[in-house]
């Protein structure tokens, strides 16, 4: 048998019920007699919601089944069996209705039968919000009653919403468990039909919160694939009705997973065999991609910001680990899902009770994690958070990155009990909660073993440093498809836009193309947007259609044109928060750089705080621009005026700050060694006539070029 | 030569909201112009007015806007007075004594009140939250509910709690949600992203985007709003075309210039009066900026706006 | 279309001769493109440049001087029309209104109301900088000079509201050297409003029936010589004189119509008639909407401390935040002995913070040191509210004059507690709240 007979099968043999319930409904009481489910302005909620069609009488009913059939179609494809489903799913919503027939009350407690409106309006709420992260359907009887009671209260447990058909209601009810709407355990009914009452809830609500109109079919599977983070788990053994019902639940975009063997037919994603039942939460949460929020991390000490600043001093200190003495490392690795665990913590050596007080120690912690919009390009992003995470830990101090961190626990926080494993609790519960959006699962091991700390450090990180590092390197404007938009600035200077590119961070210096990226899959409607360079205009200019078009729109129209690599022509605009200010020097034929911190003059004879005030709150100034430190040193630093090469002044401070990398590019791209010391600073002019004479004399390269203007 | 007068026009418009339900409804929005500019275009909804009451009573109040209320005991009688007050549109139901740092009264009994003030008037009904946004995300979506059939304006949605409130106002029961942001167009569009991908029609939003008093950070108010309806009308940007409600006398009268007594400033004169003239220049300021509907406490105040209203329609 | 300062340069005689007062011609030229200097300063430009850069390079609005000394003002000089887009430059300016038509005893009530309103706001004095005195059309030139002799006692400089050129003349003979406006010229007087402002040397106001009347007499007036105007926009109602204030505006920013490129005129005692709420309301929305001097009936306390504070917010720079003066600000009553709690200079924090402080009831007192005028996380990250500034600040100025050691940061800046436990021996740091809505509770609780 395939599991196309199995559905049609089951399908045929509801259908073949509820022809008798209507026929001998209509004997019985006339084809004009009323049907329908109380408190709701739906009618028969699942069949109005797929059809547009109201039922109200036996004779409509009997019509409906007619249109049910139509439904059942026998090719052996995958649409068919879904539609098998829905067929049974809308039978099984006709055998219930009878059952309401003449005001009867078919369900006593603790069964609910039908729910009323108001209650999905009630549930859609925190539906919506996450509040309720799932609703769990769970049919059948569970291997035991521990097994199930289990299972029910693992759900309770992270707010999910439980529906129970079947024998596990006997179960629930004999282990004395307390169900109702208020605890979120709901049992519907004990007839395998009833599981339509779940159903009708999950249609209902894409009527009401997904504004979906009755009929239109396919934005309802739609809504309820994309909205409703319902699942089915099914217990041993199914019978054809049951894997009908199962159709129709895939075909709504409800994963189901079951522990029967026999006679099933896996569909990855959907139709999910896990034999152990204690299993079936997890397995459930990953099919149907529910991630539940942690609101408490289980810590003897507090986690607040408030203990951000907090510094453990040496005679406060229980013990301390310090990369610059011993091997440590901390570390994102991103894995696939099925190496994680997740919330598993693991601590590889000895605890803290074991450590000598005062002592000086190794640690490592690598934090894995998966997620299908996690990138390798955001480990770095997740690791530069540790440091905040683990300061905000009461009586715990933090400082370094990457293998040189340093940790100090306390006294104190070590005498309420703070342990290793601890640091594990925070860094799981933050990350996961922080970047939800890419972590689906995490999993932290910590070594405090030296050897493996040793191991570690030199044959995990640092490689991974490197490999990072020469990733940053070797990201060029041209090896990337999409720049970063930034308009955090926007708040005090409403018309700029940053355009963040691979090799010209942010002009405040905070924000490179891998934040850029981060920032945007993290907070997709957030400051940073995707802007696409299919369109270039001007290549060595870096003027690109889709750049205009970005700016426009993110400037409210009050810019227009941007070019990437000049700061003759469109230069970016400038918020305010610039790190370094270039000007056209005219009798160099160069620029200069002035430097937040400089508060001298300049060659220009403007000091940098004049320079600031015309080149500030996203206006574009010709001639001048503002930009981040590291910005000196990339390739595309005014590339259409020649690039490095016309730098013809700096604060010292600054020159010193960049010459290693800015003497590597003129290297480079043109050839010069130890430019910066062609480079004037304040020590050697403050006006144009000295340092024209300056730069005579070392040859400066700038005045040789092309007028700049 | 006669002056060359150069109407500026837009192709884009302000979304018109209607608040209320039956005989008695007010609609904001609608204009293709900067605020007053009738000689742009004509005004298609003039602004409109809301009375602030709050279910902690007249107690909070200036002697002034209490000898107005004078007589009124209950909530509903309250709610009656302000919706008599000349000028007024709308009332608007401040349910401050939520705030779980102040009163911190229960829902249940924050939903009588909404409930009693709700059966008094028939006109439309704005309530806004105790702004603590966890509890505005228990409290709002529960007065969504008691409120069905109202299309009242439920203040405030905010990020933090934009889905309970969102989700509860403007999917599940039905009225229009006012979305609140503090004082940044990218903030206040985010907002009305993140509100409409929950499904809550863009036709049924109201923006609260944050409020000052005069002399107290107002720059941003103003530039703000300028940028707003700049970007609503000059660039067609949907997701900032919603009108804009403020609530002026919540900020105003809890500054140092209203709040201040005559024994402790004699020469600043009477505190009634200084109340006044701060609500009454603040929300002609918001109106010249663009406010859509403004939320007044003194009945000099909404007397004397309406008239400034009508006079620039 | 304005040049910019490249474009500027360009034409500059490139000699860095320092006459102009600038180091280089590009800083001279960056200053002339950005409205700061005129290029008439430079000495040595050539006729040709002059000419062709004066004209692009003056401003769509013209810059108009009244007053003399501490009583000069600046009116117009605008160049957008919201203030994201740049600056405002020039603040309205706000005049009670005297008139001969009104008694001895009313005339010497608001004279004496006028100096009443006077006090400062975050280091700007806040004042009824002019007097307006208005002739009616029964007044003779004794009696309107009496009356003009009369305001000018006040030392504020004076809007002359007279269309009698004989008139207005006499009256200028009393006060002319305080460089009053002399606001009367309309389409039938203006050729001989024109010879008295002139003569004078004053600045003349401008008006007409409607928008076209006004234009034309401004180019006649223009033709005449004269670009020392203002505009009177007031119209037959409110809506009337709303619309006109605005087109007017807009005709010189937007349109580059420069016959309507200067400052303005309200008459708020004509539309407001008395009703002092709503002449309130008018006087905000003017203040917002392209007024540059409004005339009021009177200004109360009640009336100028929203207002003064909403002009000097509306005329901030955008780029430029308001600061308020470092000090130790006590409040609720605090003496050395009340616990300190410190935050950034930025006005708009300081107000928030102080506000809720206020409310808290808890004498304190608020440090405030120059954080560079931004909020908390902004200064931080610039490091210019570091735990150097705030310690040293304390050091030098709170510790001889505070006895209490105990110091509330922002919660924002938790991160600073180690080390200004550090730097600051024998004070106990507490982390405040994150947000300024918080403090109430937090000080509460703390008492507690």
């Amino acid at each position: 048998m395939t599991l196309f007979d199995r559905v049609f099968g089951g399908n045929d043999a509801v259908y073949g019920l509820t022809e008798g319930a209507i026929d001998g409904a209509i004997a019985q009481y006339g084809e004009d007699k009323a049907v329908s489910f109380p408190n709701t302005a739906y009618s028969l909620p699942c069949y109005y919601a797929v059809t547009g069609t109201k039922v109200t009488t036996l004779k409509e009913l009997k019509e409906a089944l007619g249109v049910v059939k139509t439904l059942m179609t026998r090719e052996k494809r995958l649409n068919d069996a879904f539609m098998s489903g829905v067929a049974t799913a809308l039978c099984a919503e006709f055998i219930e209705v009878l059952k309401y027939i003449d005001g009867a009350t078919p369900y006593e407690e603790p069964c609910y039968g039908h729910l009323a409106d108001a209650v999905i309006r009630e549930l859609g709420v925190p539906l919506v919000t996450g509040d309720i992260p799932g609703v769990a359907v769970i049919l059948g009887a569970a291997p035991t009653t521990e097994e199930g009671v289990a299972l029910v209260k693992s759900y309770q447990a992270q707010g999910i919403l439980v529906t129970l058909v079947g024998g596990i209601i006997d179960q629930v009810a004999e282990a004395g468990m307390k169900t109702g709407a208020n605890v979120r355990v709901i049992p519907l009914g004990k007839d395998v039909t009833a599981v339509i009452h779940v159903v009708s809830v999950a249609l209902r609500a894409a009527l009401i919160f997904g504004n979906v109109k009755p009929g239109d079919a396919g934005t309802l599977m739609k809504y309820t694939m994309d909205r409703v983070p319902a699942f089915v788990n099914a217990f041993k053994p199914l019978d054809d009705v049951i894997v009908a019902c199962g159709a129709g639940a895939i075909a709504l975009g409800f994963p189901v997973v079951t522990n029967e063997t026999e006679n099933i037919f896996r569909v990855p994603k959907s139709l999910i065999v896990q034999e152990d039942v204690s299993k079936f939460n997890a397995t459930s949460l990953e099919a149907r991609d529910i991630k539940i929020k942690i609101t408490n991390i289980d810590i003897p000490v507090a986690f607040a910001s408030a203990f951000e600043g907090e510094i453990i001093r040496r005679k406060d200190m229980q013990v301390e680990f310090d990369g610059s003495r011993v091997d440590c490392a901390e570390l994102v690795q991103t894995c696939d899902a099925s190496e994680i665990e997740d919330h598993k913590i693991t601590v590889v050596g000895p605890e803290v009770d074991d450590m000598e007080l005062g002592s000086k120690n190794s640690i490592a912690y690598v934090v894995k994690v998966a997620g299908k919009n996690m990138q390798a390009d955001f480990e770095p992003v997740i690791e530069r958070k540790f440091h905040n995470y683990i300061n905000c830990i009461e009586g715990v101090y933090h400082t370094g990155q990457r293998d040189m961190q340093r940790i100090r626990i306390s006294i104190e926080a070590f005498n309420a009990g703070f342990k290793i494993k601890h640091i594990g609790e925070v860094l799981y519960a933050s990350v996961k909660n922080e970047f939800d959006a890419v972590v689906d699962k995490c999993e932290v091991v910590i070594y405090t073993d030296p050897a493996e700390c040793t191991r570690i450090r030199h044959e995990v990180a640092i490689p991974t440093f490197d490999k990072r590092d020469e990733r940053l390197d070797t990201l060029t404007d041209e090896s990337v498809d999409v720049y970063y938009s930034c308009i955090l600035c926007q708040a005090f200077s409403p018309s700029h836009v940053c355009v963040v590119t691979p090799e010209r961070l942010g002009l405040c210096g905070a924000v490179s193309w891998l934040d850029a990226k981060a920032t945007h899959q993290l907070d997709p409607n957030g400051p940073c947007q995707i802007i696409t360079k299919e369109r270039p205009i001007d290549e060595n200019l870096g003027s690109y259609e889709d750049v205009d078009e970005a700016v426009q729109k993110f400037s409210q129209g009050a810019l227009e044109h941007v070019t990437l690599y000049s700061i003759m022509q469109d230069p970016m605009t400038s918020c305010g928060c610039f790190e370094c200010i270039c000007g056209i020097e005219p009798f160099s034929n160069g620029v200069v750089i002035a430097n937040r911190e400089y508060a001298g003059m300049t060659p220009l004879g403007m000091t940098f705080p004049e320079m600031a005030s015309m080149t500030g709150g996203g206006v574009q100034t010709p001639g001048f621009m503002g930009h981040g430190k590291h910005f000196i040193s990339s390739k595309k630093f005014m590339k259409a005026e020649g690039g490095i090469e016309r730098i013809v002044w700096m604060p010292k401070e600054l020159k010193e700050f960049v010459a290693e990398r800015l003497n590597k590019t003129a290297q480079e791209l043109y050839g010069i060694e130890n430019f910066t010391d062609m480079i004037g600073d304040e020590t050697v002019a403050e006006d144009p006539e000295t340092l024209v004479a300056f730069l005579t004399e070392k040859g400066h390269p700038a005045l040789g070029m092309d007028p700049m203007m | 030569m006669p002056f060359n007068q150069k109407p500026q026009k837009f192709n884009a418009k302000i979304n018109a909201v209607t608040i209320g339900s039956g005989d008695k409804t007010v609609t904001i929005g609608g204009e293709n112009s900067f605020p007053f500019y009738t000689f742009d275009a004509p005004t298609e909804n003039t602004a409109k007015i809301g009375v602030e009451i709050s279910d902690l009573g007249l107690d909070e109040f200036s002697e002034g806007v209490k000898a107005y209320y004078e007589g009124a005991t209950t909530m509903a009688e309250i709610a009656q007075k302000a919706a008599a007050i000349e000028g007024a549109d709308f009332v608007a139901l401040i349910l401050d004594g939520g705030d779980p740092n102040g009163a911190n009264k229960s829902i249940e009994e924050l939903i009588e009140v909404v409930k009693e003030v709700a059966g008094a008037i028939d006109c439309p009904l704005v309530v806004e939250g105790c702004k603590n946004v966890e509890k505005d995300a228990e409290l709002l979506p529960k007065v969504a509910e008691v409120l069905q059939g109202r299309n009242a304006l439920l203040l405030s949605e905010k990020e933090e709690n934009y889905k309970a409130i969102g989700a509860a106002a403007g999917l599940a029961y039905n009225q229009i949600v006012g979305a609140e942001s503090a004082v940044d167009i990218n903030l206040a569009k985010q907002l009305n992203v993140v509100t409409t991908q929950l499904g809550v029609d863009a036709k049924k939003i109201v923006m609260n985007i944050g409020s000052a008093a005069a002399g107290y950070g107002y720059e941003y108010v103003v530039s703000t709003m300028d940028r707003i309806k700049g970007a609503a009308l000059g660039q067609s940007d949907n997701m900032l075309q919603m009108p804009i409600i403020t609530p002026v006398s919540a900020e105003t009268w809890a500054v140092k210039e209203a709040t201040a007594s005559e024994a402790d400033m004699p020469e600043w004169g009477s505190a009634d009066e200084r109340g006044i003239d701060m609500e009454v220049m603040t929300a002609a300021a918001d109106l010249a900026a663009g406010s859509d509907a403004v939320i007044l406490r003194h009945p000099e105040s909404v007397k004397t706006i309406s008239k400034l209203i009508k006079a620039l329609a | 279309m304005a040049l910019n300062g490249i474009q500027i340069f360009k034409l500059t005689p490139k000699k860095n001769c320092k006459e102009c007062g600038c180091p280089t011609c590009m800083a001279f030229s960056m200053k002339v493109a950005q409205g700061a200097m005129q290029i008439e300063q430079c000495p040595h430009m050539s006729d040709e440049a002059l000419a062709s850069l004066s004209e692009a390079t003056a401003p769509p609005m013209k810059t108009i001087k009244i007053g003399t000394g501490d009583a000069e003002f600046t009116l117009g000089g605008e160049t957008v029309l919201f203030r994201h887009e740049k600056t405002f430059v020039s603040k309205p300016r706000y005049a009670v209104s005297l008139c001969t038509c009104m008694d001895d005893a009313e005339v010497d009530a608001k004279l004496a109301a006028i100096p009443h309103v006077d006090y400062d706001r975050i280091g700007e004095r806040m004042h009824v900088e002019l007097v307006y005195v208005n002739c009616s059309a029964d007044a003779d030139a004794a009696k309107y000079t009496a009356l003009v002799e009369k305001a000018k006692g006040l030392g504020r400089t004076l809007v002359l509201g007279c269309t009698d050129p004989e008139i207005a003349k006499a009256a200028l003979e009393v006060c002319k050297d305080g460089k009053p406006v002399l606001n009367g010229a309309n389409a039938d007087n203006y050729e001989a409003m024109n010879a008295v402002a002139t003569e004078a040397g004053v600045v003349l106001g401008v008006s007409g029936k409607d928008l076209n009347e006004l234009y034309d007499t401004v180019a006649a007036l223009e033709k005449l010589g004269n670009k020392n105007l203002v505009l009177d926009t007031t119209g037959a109602d409110i809506k009337e004189t709303f619309a006109n204030t605005v087109q007017v505006r807009r005709a010189a920013l937007k349109d580059q119509d420069r016959t309507f490129g200067y400052p303005s005129i309200v008459n708020l005692v004509k539309l407001a008639k008395g009703d002092y709420h709503l002449q309130a309301a008018l006087a905000s929305v003017f203040t917002m909407k392209y007024g540059s001097i409004i005339v009021m009936e009177q200004m109360t306390y009640a009336e100028a401390l929203p207002l003064f504070g909403l002009r000097q917010n509306v005329y901030t720079d955008p780029q430029k935040p308001m600061k308020v003066e470092p000090g130790i600000y006590p409040l609720n009553g605090a003496d050395e002995n009340s616990l300190v709690v410190t935050t950034v200079d930025f006005a708009l924090t300081y107000f928030v913070v102080s506000g809720e402080l206020e409310r808290s009831g808890v004498p304190l007192n608020l440090v405030i040191n120059d954080a560079g005028g931004l909020s908390v996380l902004t200064s931080w990250a610039a490091g210019k509210f570091s735990s150097t500034s705030i310690s040293e600040y304390i050091k030098e100025e709170v510790e001889p004059k505070v006895k209490c050691r105990k110091l509330v940061i922002p919660g924002k800046v938790a991160v600073l507690k180690g080390d200004l436990e550090a730097k600051l021996p024998g004070w106990e740091i507490i982390v405040g709240p994150r947000e300024a809505v918080q403090l109430v509770k937090f000080l509460k609780d703390m008492q507690a």
